[in-house]
């Protein structure tokens, strides 16, 4: 098995067995869709691209919160506990490490985002009388949209995890988070289409979110060794 | 070849130099000691020949090789540090397993039943780390950092937070590692007790320089003069004898301590003539011993020597 498989195995194993994050997570996928779907309902009426462009829209910022909650066990948890220097010992380049920590980040968030989604689709058909589930633009978004941006956050924060001190990741998690929001919404409202589930918009956000994840990995290449270990608290 | 070389090793942290100049070898099969006060750049040494951290000048080799830029040569070095490198909620085992993965290590699962067996962890094996005990971790830790039967295991701090027996356990775990498993053990460890017992060379890292550097026996036996120290069977002849002795031409100095005669000859081999001159003058005699110096005492002088240049 490749090394790239056994670090993201076991982030994975680690993140589906952490009450604490889990709890957070499931609070999180429930919460903001309930809210969120009680405005969306009302604000939208029935038209089904609306309403779906609108759970598009709550999507993205779910998906890119989870990301950041599981990359504290994976990447933030290993270094105020001292074991990343072990691991940093290991036969793995820093490169390979990140990978398969950001992926075994990005796949628990991934699916606690696909969770959300469906908790919203389920309130926002319920409210409005709608069917919205078979939306294809709305599929696509949920297939390569959100999982782009997930690993794109994971892998961001997690390369700004390692590079920085304890306390500038608690102060930057937030800038982080507000960031990708402040992006996403910018970017849905400067989309040719509108702010709408459309075509233009859903390549936009797709390419968009390419690139965030090629600037992570550009990012993540930066890091050094010497860096994280005089980071570690 | 030596497993591990430093060359004039230098290192600064924010304009503070925590390493000077500091030159030291550990042959192969060696369990090597590496002494030093909290704060004296061990852990800093330690990160560099790890290539996690980049010498500010000189030259280091491990197996001949510079770990910083070398996957395959770190798959030869095994590493503990203080934290022990497990995830506490994965169980013994998983653990294991994890880094035998990473490892690449053939026939993991057999591996991995020896060294739990080895450790004494065997009937733990699915338990989270987790719910361990600080001993039970570190010797989890040991079979983690030998698990790919590394040439060089670098140990930092073993010792540290256990309870007598278990710092017990884990030296003599080492002790047996090395035997067994024909491994160099770069010990670094301000545990002077534990350090005689086990290691084979010792340096001692102070201000930032290396201040000693040889194997224990010639530290230990270096007090400058070859000395003995005799117990007489009625303490109340100690004076008298201290002064017969005194007067021998291969005595160069002799005095009371404690309970016994301290006495500093010209000659190793004046011993026996020692011993037959106070028999001769009538005083019995219970015991003689060969003095040397405890690595404490070495240390001591060597950091308060430290100290007193800062």
């Amino acid at each position: 098995m490749s090394t790239f498989r056994i670090i993201a195995g076991r982030e994975m194993w680690l993140a589906l067995r952490n009450r604490s994050i889990l709890i957070s997570g499931l609070i999180f996928a429930v919460w903001l869709p309930v809210m969120s779907a009680l405005g969306i309902a009302a604000g939208a009426g029935e038209e089904v691209t609306i309403l779906a462009g609108s759970i598009a829209a709550v999507t993205l910022p779910v998906g890119v919160f989870m990301g950041y909650i599981f990359c504290a066990d994976a990447f933030l948890r290993e270094k105020r506990d001292g074991t990343i220097e072990t691991l940093l010992c290991a036969p793995v380049s820093l490169r390979r490490l990140w990978e398969g920590k950001a992926a075994g980040v990005a796949v628990p968030a991934y699916l606690m985002t696909l969770f959300s989604a469906a908790v919203t689709v389920a309130a926002v058909s319920t409210l409005s009388g709608t069917p919205i589930a078979a939306e294809p633009l709305l599929l696509l978004h949920l297939v390569v949209v959100v999982p782009v941006w997930i690993a794109a956050a994971a892998g961001l924060i997690g390369a700004a995890q390692l590079a920085l001190g304890m306390r500038e990741n608690q102060i930057l998690g937030f800038v982080f988070i507000f960031g990708f929001i402040f992006l996403i919404v910018g970017l849905q409202q400067v989309a040719p289409g509108g702010p709408g589930l459309s075509w233009t918009t859903e390549a936009l956000l797709a390419a968009a979110g390419a690139a965030l994840l090629a600037l992570a990995r550009v990012i993540a290449g930066k890091v050094t060794k010497e860096r994280i270990v005089r980071t570690i608290p | 070849m030596n497993a591990v070389e430093v060359r004039g090793l230098s290192r600064s942290f924010d304009g503070r130099e925590i390493l000077r100049d500091v030159s030291f070898t550990v042959g192969h099969g060696e369990i090597f000691g590496y002494l030093g006060p909290n704060g004296a750049g061990k852990t800093t040494t330690i990160r560099i020949l790890l290539g996690l951290l980049a010498p500010g000048a000189g030259e280091v080799r491990v197996l001949g090789r510079d770990l910083a830029a070398d996957d395959e040569a770190r798959a030869r070095i095994g590493v503990l540090f203080e934290n022990n490198g497990l995830a506490d909620r994965m169980s013994a085992d998983g653990n294991l397993a994890y880094y035998a993965g990473l490892y690449g290590v053939e026939d993991p699962a057999e591996r991995i039943d020896e060294l739990l067996a080895l450790v004494g962890l065997a009937d733990r094996r699915d338990d989270p780390v987790g719910t361990f005990s600080t001993g039970m971790k570190r010797k989890l830790g040991i079979a983690r950092a030998i698990l790919h039967r590394p040439e060089v295991v670098f140990l930092d701090e073993p010792s540290s937070g256990l309870d007598p027996g278990a710092q017990r356990m884990v030296r003599d775990l080492i002790i047996e590692l090395s035997r067994r498993e024909e491994m160099t053990v770069f010990l670094n460890s301000h545990h002077l007790d534990e350090v005689q017992r086990v290691c084979s060379t010792v340096a001692i890292l102070a201000g930032g320089r290396i201040r000693a550097f040889d194997s224990v026996e010639n530290l230990t036996a270096a007090s400058g003069r070859p000395a003995v120290t005799v117990s007489l069977a009625d303490p109340g002849d100690r004076a008298r004898a201290c002064e017969t002795a005194g007067r021998l031409p291969y005595v160069t100095g002799c005095d009371v301590n404690g309970d016994h005669l301290h006495c500093t000859l010209a000659d190793p081999g004046a011993t026996p003539d020692l011993v037959a001159a106070l028999v001769g003058a009538g005083f019995r005699i219970e015991e003689v011993r060969r003095s040397s110096r405890s690595l404490e005492e070495i240390y001591l002088e060597h950091v308060g020597r430290a100290e007193g240049e800062a």
